[in-house]
């Protein structure tokens, strides 16, 4: 059997296990639409979310504009169609640069037994440090950009990754298929890439979806804190503005609303999708 | 490995991680592109005098050996540096002022979060897979999923604007004479529901999700069989015996979730405008304020350090169990 048949016999096993999931089905579902939202934005949006006065200011919803305007009237479901792709954007690079740092220190501490106390020493450090704080000190000097918030990210939330592989490369090398091909003579780097972190890649799959809800979460509160990037209108931002820009005072409910709901449906979805994942994966956790 | 040998292992590891903090704050600054001694002296407009005497102070003149081994001195001495927004106030000073307002946020919202979390979890574990569990884990899954400053603008909204029953910002009313610290604690306490109320939310998630999870483990041990053999009552096996035990890695969590909480304080005190060292980690923010910045970060850093630091000792030196 030749290897992309195999790999997509696997992939239509997974897809029998996954679809019998109702949580995952649902998430997985709620996930496509905002990918779609994402993707379509400057074609639905119906005005120019940057756009002043294309509304009174503080108008409450309308016909016009389901979700009514801002202090300086832009049109604030315009703004939310136009968040998903950055909230969304941020969550998925976040989550890749994340996963990717993680799995890279995971793999080495756990496989490098000399390696191993030192590099948990550091991933224990920044795990204990208080993450908001720590996030804020570093956006504050590195200004505000899309790119700085995702490194940002990065570097406060590599170390959970970090140690979930580890463990997992720790039980993987002991397995008898590791200690065979090592004495017919493979190589580290052969192992690693071969026999060891193939069989990781439910787990980094796993990891990696439950990472985009934390990177869309903190996009959310460093954006609201006011170290978003103010030319990108993600949902963080919106909230930022409408605490900032007399949200509360004219009770504009529909300014401050909406927003957490896009946020807490995607956040459901994707966490959903994540643990339903991990139950596909380990069938000691299927009901 | 004796306890000894553990405490002195876990006192190893905080005294390291206290130095990365220590030579982060150090180096960032530094290390930016442009003049550093625009990131440690800030846009302030000074005069020459005062300027030339700052940078003598904080040795900006010299090598960054000489540099470095000032800053331990200073640091050493409690002296973080002085904030550009509210200048010449150092930032120590600054920060313990605002310290008791955050202290008298956090204790009630982790008191009442954890014991709600704890009784509830309990719940849940005993009918496991029943409709309450599935309640607990449900809502528990949501308000994880929750952007939790957005929970502390709806509440404000609805009490604050809508419902006016609780003011819209601040600790306390301004310009009032209190008569008697009765007075002055009702209405801190009128100002401080609905944040700790938010802080209550944003900690309780945890706890009862852990507790759960501990709770299912410790029914399943012989010791339950035990007791339900011995014809013990639910209560009784449910209480004292199994929360009992389940209870631990819980309460060693309210110390070691102390850095998750600081930064749940800082969008708290944000939102309700309340005057602790969050909203000091906001307007530094906002103000470009680097020493503030960094200096409630270190302060910060130190106190979920030492805290970890006492969960460790505390859980080996209560749970016999635990092997090192």
């Amino acid at each position: 059997m030749s290897r992309t048949s195999l790999w997509f016999d696997s992939l239509k096993n997974f897809w029998s296990l996954y679809k019998k999931n109702k949580k995952g089905l649902i998430g997985l579902a709620i996930v496509s639409i905002f990918i779609t939202i994402a993707l379509l934005s400057p074609y639905i949006t119906p005005y120019d979310p940057y756009e002043w006065n294309v509304a009174p200011a503080f108008s409450p919803p309308s016909s016009d504009h389901i979700l009514g305007s801002d202090d300086v009237g832009r049109d604030i479901f315009s703004q939310l169609i136009y968040g998903t792709r950055i909230s969304l954007f941020v969550g998925f690079a976040a989550a890749i640069t994340t996963t990717l740092i993680g799995v890279i220190v995971g793999t080495i501490a756990g496989y490098f037994k000399s390696l191993d106390s030192i590099l948990m020493t550091f991933t224990d450090i920044v795990l204990v440090l208080p993450s908001i704080p720590i996030m804020l000190v570093l956006a504050i000097y590195l200004g505000p950009s899309i790119w700085n918030i995702i490194l940002v990210i990065t570097i406060t939330s590599w170390t959970g990754v970090a140690r979930i592989i580890r463990s997992q490369v720790l039980t993987l090398k002991e397995r008898a298929y590791v200690d065979s091909a090592r004495s017919i003579g493979a190589g580290n780097v052969h192992i690693i890439m071969k026999h060891i972190l193939p069989n990781t890649i439910p787990l980094i799959l796993a990891t990696a979806i439950l990472r985009i809800v934390n990177g869309i979460l903190a996009e959310a509160g460093l954006s609201f804190l006011g170290l978003g990037d103010p030319t990108s209108m993600s949902w963080g931002m919106v909230l930022h503005y409408a605490q900032t820009c007399g949200g509360f005072s004219r009770g504009a409910w529909w300014w401050i609303v909406p927003p957490g709901l896009f946020i807490g449906f995607v956040a459901v979805s994707f966490t959903l999708i994540g643990y339903s994942l991990e139950e596909v994966f380990s069938p000691k956790l299927r009901r | 490995m004796g306890l000894k040998d553990y405490v002195l292992k876990r006192l190893m590891f905080s005294i390291i991680a206290i130095i990365v903090v220590f030579i982060f704050n150090f180096i960032l600054p530094r290390l930016m592109p442009g003049n550093p001694i625009l990131f440690i002296m800030g846009g302030v407009k000074l005069a020459p005098e005062t300027r030339a005497m700052l940078i003598r102070r904080f040795g900006l003149d010299k090598g960054i050996w000489e540099q470095f081994i000032s800053y331990t001195w200073r640091t050493l001495n409690g002296d973080l540096g002085i904030s550009f927004s509210h200048f010449p106030r150092p930032v120590t000073e600054l920060v313990l002022k605002r310290l008791p307002w955050t202290i008298a946020l956090l204790v009630p919202s982790v008191v009442l979060a954890s014991t709600l979390g704890i009784i509830v979890g309990v719940l849940a574990a005993w009918k496991r897979g029943g409709k309450f569990d599935v309640a607990v884990t449900s809502i528990g899954l949501f308000i994880w999923s929750l952007p939790f400053f957005w929970l502390a603008l709806i509440l404000l909204l609805v009490f604050g604007f809508y419902y006016p029953i609780f003011p819209l910002r601040g600790a306390i009313s301004i310009g009032v004479d209190y008569t008697d610290f009765f007075h002055f604690f009702r209405d801190w306490l009128w100002h401080s529901t609905l944040p700790i109320l938010s802080m209550t939310v944003w900690n309780y998630a945890g706890y009862a999700i852990m507790m759960r999870n501990t709770m299912v483990d410790a029914l399943g041990e012989e010791y339950i069989i035990t007791a339900t053999a011995k014809g013990l009552s639910d209560r009784v096996i449910m209480f004292k015996h199994a929360a009992r035990n389940a209870m631990l890695p819980v309460v060693t969590q309210i110390t070691l979730s102390l850095g998750f909480t600081l930064s749940g304080s800082v969008f708290t005190e944000t939102v309700f405008s309340y005057p602790g060292v969050g909203l000091l980690t906001y307007d530094a923010v906002m103000a470009r304020d680097y020493p503030l910045a960094q200096g409630v970060f270190f302060i910060s850093a130190i106190a979920v350090i030492l805290a970890n630091l006492v969960a460790d000792v505390l859980y080996a030196r209560l749970d016999p169990r635990v092997r090192f």
